[in-house]
């Protein structure tokens, strides 16, 4: 291939894409649309996922003394605590802190407890676990351990909320990854029936070159560049289009967390190379090769 | 300037076609000569665009050869087509243009693909479109022009490369006579240039006129064949009519010339 014959097909792609405009712009839109479900896909189940996670960290384990225990049988509980795998931090909350905290989330003009005559709640240590042991199994063998020790009354930890929330979320994580599959393969027959179609539409041009004596490279190279812009374009639109969505979106909640460039980056070069592959496979079946 | 030899640019040897059980040629065996101007002629159905079909190769015989130039059918690689199909020029009943380029784009098209130099292309668009009476139209798209013209634009393209043989495929086949003529007309020009040409038609009467050789095609054999015709004879039988006159009239530009180029 001499420079004439690149600069050719260079201006070949060029005139397909500028010439079949209306074509190529519907192509487009059906493109980008269809790619913008995937990504508001993703970015609802990275939303979901990042709300899912916040929620787990702030999982504590709460031990509970016995009334009589004594100030030294405490500070060792703390150490005991402080010493164990997995714990990050230990928050001695006292009978009567715990009281104010308990009375204030009753609400101000709460009566309720005044009549009360002595406190009924306990002194108690909150226990903050590392991310990665936050888990039922784990937290199940801790409050089973600590729940042993003398002058420990309880350790709670929310069991059975854990163990559904656990089974909550291990259910929403597969079937997310279903419909992820289920919009991922549409979309890529979408496409690639919406490249076809282009090619199809393009069949005689494919005809006379061969005719003329066109090499494979010359006729195909043209329909890869037009199929790789078009992912481009149509992956920018979906981009685009979800910004907006994105900004309507954080109107009522302003905590959604936007793709990463990097995700974004990832995103337009996959939409290119999936153009350019299927415009490719479309192209073989004319081609006869 | 040049040396006319009877070099043979086609030759059809023993030739069988069949689509499964139907046959479509059978033992088949022509050769056309260089500068030769030949009609092939036969119904709906004789096979005459299968024939041309494989001189261009763009389908195989079943058992025999086709030969074109240095390409032998029987050696063929899908590769080499391309090659191939710019020594030779092709034009159908139905144009074959590209509707979305004009006139001289499609030309352009025959020169672009084999990577001619823009300024090359040009100089030789121009001139061919010159002959065949249409450089005015240079910037019309297809669908704007008649028939007869839009015929003429796809015989300036097949010319472009300036192939040694010109296969027509009843290339007067939508066209009232008087544009029917004139596209003749312009065949025997670009035949008394050099260039074989053979050309499928099912009109004989149109064609016996002309005293050019007539290969006679039905149910796939060949019928009758006249003889082929040195080129020596066919210049001087040109030579007299008006087209030679006209042909006279290119001037140096001589189409003949690139056999040996």
């Amino acid at each position: 291939m001499n420079f004439n014959e690149f600069r050719y097909i260079i201006d070949e792609a060029g005139m397909m894409l500028w010439r079949r405009k209306g074509a190529n712009i519907i192509s487009i839109l059906i493109m980008g649309l269809s790619l913008l479900v995937v990504v508001v896909f993703v970015l609802v189940t990275l939303n979901i996922s990042r709300v899912i996670g916040k929620a787990g960290t702030e999982l504590r384990i709460f031990v509970y003394l016995e009334d009589a225990v004594d100030g030294r049988t405490a500070e060792n509980i703390q150490y005991r605590l402080l010493g164990m795998k997995g714990v990050e931090e230990v928050v001695f909350i006292s009978r009567r802190e715990a009281l104010d905290d308990f009375k204030q989330s009753l609400g101000e003009g709460s009566d309720f407890l005044d009549d009360l005559e002595f406190n009924p709640l306990p002194d108690a240590y909150r226990v903050k676990l590392k991310p990665d042991y936050l888990g039922s199994r784990f937290m199940e063998r801790l409050g089973a351990e600590i729940g042993s020790w003398e002058g420990v009354e309880e350790a709670r930890y929310g069991k059975r909320w854990i163990e559904r929330a656990e089974k909550l979320v291990k259910g929403f994580y597969m079937v997310d990854f279903v419909l992820g599959l289920i919009i991922f393969f549409s979309v890529v027959f979408v496409i690639s029936n919406t490249v076809r179609l282009t090619v199809l539409y393009r069949r005689k041009t494919i005809e006379v070159m061969k005719l003329v004596g066109a090499t494979n490279a010359y006729i195909r190279t043209p329909f890869i560049i037009e199929g790789a812009l078009q992912g481009i374009i149509a992956s920018l639109l979906a981009i685009g289009l979800l910004c907006a969505v994105f900004t309507a979106g954080c109107r009522y909640l302003p905590e959604l967390v936007f793709l990463g460039w990097e995700a974004i980056v990832i995103f337009i070069t996959f939409c290119a190379l999936l153009g350019a592959a299927v415009s490719f496979a479309a192209m073989r079946r004319f081609l006869k090769i | 300037m040049t040396t006319h030899s009877t070099r043979v640019v086609v030759g059809v040897y023993h030739l069988t076609k069949s689509f499964g059980k139907q046959f479509v040629l059978r033992d088949i065996n022509l050769q056309v000569a260089n500068g030769e101007f030949v009609f092939l002629v036969g119904h709906s159905g004789a096979g005459k665009s299968t024939l041309l079909r494989l001189i261009y190769m763009d389908d195989f015989p079943t058992s025999g050869q086709v030969v074109v130039g240095p390409y032998v059918s029987t050696r063929m690689q899908r590769s080499i087509i391309p090659q191939l199909r710019r020594r030779i020029g092709i034009i159908f009943q139905d144009f074959k243009l590209l509707e979305d380029r004009n006139v001289f784009e499609n030309v352009a098209l025959a020169m672009r693909i084999n990577g001619t130099p823009m300024g090359e292309i040009k100089r030789q668009a121009t001139d061919i479109l010159t002959r065949v009476g249409l450089y005015h139209k240079r910037y019309e798209y297809p669908p704007a022009l008649s028939g007869g013209e839009q015929q003429r634009v796809s015989i300036a393209r097949a010319v472009a490369n300036r192939p040694a043989v010109l296969l027509a495929d009843e290339p007067t086949g939508n066209l009232d006579p008087v544009v029917t003529r004139s596209i003749l007309d312009l065949l025997f020009k670009i035949n008394a240039g050099g260039t074989a040409v053979l050309m499928a038609t099912h009109d004989l009467d149109m064609v016996k006129s002309f005293g050019q050789r007539i290969i006679y095609l039905e149910d796939g054999r060949i019928k009758r064949d006249k003889e082929m015709i040195y080129v020596g004879d066919l210049r001087e039988r040109i030579a007299e009519s008006k087209v030679g006159r006209e042909a006279e009239e290119l001037g140096d530009h001589d189409l003949s010339d690139r056999q040996e180029e």
